[in-house]
């Protein structure tokens, strides 16, 4: 393709100029990324929120896990901290798209680069990477912490098994919040509604729906998204009626993938 | 070089209504020359700049740059440089970070950044965050963004919006070497004045259709109507005198309005008839008068003081 360029005072024609690549893009949404603070204090936010208080709750329940009345399992304390460390990852997935529209920038990054596809793309392809490094050792370093108090009690796990699945399940799963979050983002285009929309799903709404009867009511509770996403990150779940942990996480991935095309539709669409 | 062609953009407006914001419009913009878009507030300017850059969708019509849609340009930011808002930045992110994500998403060389940075003047504040800069700062930063890729076409949304005469000045010289470099130059404003000094080439809209479309000079003659104030005491007789010699004469409260002859002749006439003249005063309407008698009918929100309600 040719294009029309300035070189030197002077209009040229030339013939090798490359439409901007994945690549490019991708390293534009990287710098953007990481010159903004808010994406180091939600990042920090989750290690010290999925960590500490995987620790702090450990610490806080060992003697009670290793007695013998205890009715819960240790393996549904050992990432407990993921949790609460989810709602940053919710923020972080919110402020990549939301702040661009607040601010009006989603113009300057939409004629910078017409192919809006790519745009979505990136952003998601970087919240995953983040989100799910992130993710995976704060579940480690939740582990060491955790089980150092389980262990001290007699009831210590051993790294295996559904043990090790939830430590990069972690990762998958808060990668799967953060691009949750992201589609709906581009869809509402506004921080504060991205943020509560999807908290309310995850946290509220996903405990509510366990209150319509029948077969109905527990179809729904195990479809809703945090629901059906979250026991990938657990050993044990304490809700024993939601999916296994890889049909569920199969599950959040298609509504995830709704979410997106949903997204991709509306963003080539709409008005910037 | 821009191209529409019976461009048209109409928004929802409720009750299922719509509002045409843009109506249907064609025209040129040449290279080579800084073309004003010119118009009061809610004209269509912003509407159609980002029309052009491919933000906005037209309802109908189409709308070209260097031949081809901008969607399907080979390299957005070395084609065409815009700047629609300058409050369109990151607060927290610097004007270098926020320059660097934009060369890396074209491709363009980091080295870039600093050039454009001295070429607004901002280099000493460049890793300063955005939030903190003045709206001077701001705009010059987004032209510093219009820049990054060497535009041939260069596209500024009331660039000089909000800035001191300073910055003013600094941004018409800019627009000038531009143009005289051979790039394409589009500036819109709601201000004759400031385009008076910096375009060439006019391009006047309101309520979303072209009410004008000509060079400044050929605006300047069309437009800007004069007029020769005579003042005497016996003003009839001089009205009625001037009327019968075909010229244009008006009386307005206790003085004459004539067009079509210059002061000189006019008092001449006034002599040879014996009638004393007490003033003579060429008086000449200014561009923004011009300006305001043509988008009168368009304007879209009056103010309701004595002044502007004429
Ligand atoms: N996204 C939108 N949705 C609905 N109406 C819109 C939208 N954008 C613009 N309009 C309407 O279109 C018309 C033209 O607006 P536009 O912003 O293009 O004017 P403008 O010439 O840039 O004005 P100003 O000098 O105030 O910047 C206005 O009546 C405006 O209300
Ligand atoms: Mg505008």
């Amino acid at each position: 393709m040719t294009a029309t360029l300035m070189e030197s005072g002077a209009v040229v024609e030339r013939a090798d100029v490359a439409r901007p690549t994945f690549a490019a893009v991708l390293r534009a949404e990287w710098v953007k990324l990481r010159t903004v603070r808010s994406t180091w204090w939600t990042l920090v936010a989750t290690f010290v929120l999925g960590a500490g208080l995987t620790t702090l709750i450990c610490w806080g329940n060992a003697d009670w896990l290793a007695s013998p009345e205890a009715d819960e399992s240790p393996g549904s304390f050992i990432t407990w901290g993921m949790m609460i460390a989810q709602i940053t990852a919710v923020v972080l997935g919110a402020l990549v798209v939301t702040t661009e529209y607040g601010t009006g920038m989603i113009r300057t990054t939409f004629a910078a680069v017409p192919a809006r596809g790519r745009v979505l793309a990136a952003k998601s392809l970087l919240v995953v990477a983040l989100l799910g490094v992130v993710g995976t050792v704060t579940a480690f370093v939740g582990y060491a912490g955790g089980n150092y108090f389980l262990d001290r009690e007699g009831i210590g796990m051993s790294m295996s098994g559904d043990v090790l699945r939830s430590m990069y399940g972690s990762g998958l799963y808060l990668a799967g919040i953060g691009l949750f979050t992201i589609a709906v983002g581009f869809l509402l285009r506004h921080t504060a509604g991205t943020i509560s929309i999807v908290l309310a799903l995850m946290l509220i709404l996903g405990n509510m729906v366990n209150l319509i009867p029948g077969a109905f009511g527990e179809w729904v509770t195990k479809l809703m998204p945090g629901n059906a996403g979250s026991p990938i990150s657990t050993p044990v779940s304490f809700n024993p009626n939601l999916f296994d942990a890889w049909t569920g996480f199969a599950v959040f991935c298609l509504e995830i993938a709704v979410l997106l095309v949903a997204a991709y539709v509306v963003v080539k669409r709409r008005d910037a | 070089m821009i191209r529409a062609h019976a461009l048209t953009k109409r928004f929802p407006a409720g009750k299922g209504e719509t509002r045409t914001a843009v109506d249907a419009i064609d025209f040129v913009v040449e290279p080579g020359r800084v073309t004003g878009f010119l118009g009061p507030n809610g004209a269509g300017k912003s509407t159609t700049m980002r029309m052009i850059l491919g933000l906005d969708a037209p309802t109908s019509g189409t709308v070209s740059v260097n031949g081809h849609r901008y969607a399907d340009s080979p390299a957005p930011l070395r084609e065409i440089g815009a700047l629609l808002d300058a409050h369109a930045i990151h607060p927290g992110r610097s004007a270098r970070d926020h320059l660097r994500w934009l060369a890396a998403s074209n491709g363009i060389p980091t080295t870039r950044v600093g050039e454009v940075l001295d070429l607004v003047g901002l280099e000493s504040v460049a890793g300063q965050r955005a939030g903190r800069f003045s709206l001077g700062m701001g705009q010059r930063l987004g032209i510093a963004a219009a820049m990054l890729g060497d535009p041939p076409v260069v596209v500024l949304d009331e660039p000089v919006n909000g800035l001191d005469p300073e910055g003013i000045r600094w941004v018409r010289t800019f627009a000038r070497q531009l143009a005289d470099e051979g790039r394409t130059v589009f500036i819109s404003s709601h201000l004759m004045s400031e385009m008076a000094l910096m375009a060439d080439h006019l391009l006047v809209i309101g309520r979303g259709q072209i009410l004008a479309d000509c060079s400044m000079t050929e605006f300047m003659s069309d437009h800007a109507t004069s007029y020769v104030r005579v003042k005497a005491p016996a003003l009839g007789d001089a009205a009625t005198l001037l009327g019968g010699r075909g010229l244009d004469v008006s009386r307005v409260d206790d003085e004459i309005r004539v067009v079509g002859l210059d002061a000189a002749a006019i008092g001449d006439t006034l002599f040879r008839h014996g009638l004393a003249v007490h003033e003579l005063t060429l008086v000449r309407s200014s561009l923004e008068d011009a300006f305001m008698t043509l988008t009168a009918d368009s304007v879209e929100y009056h103010a309701m003081t004595e002044g502007a309600a004429r």
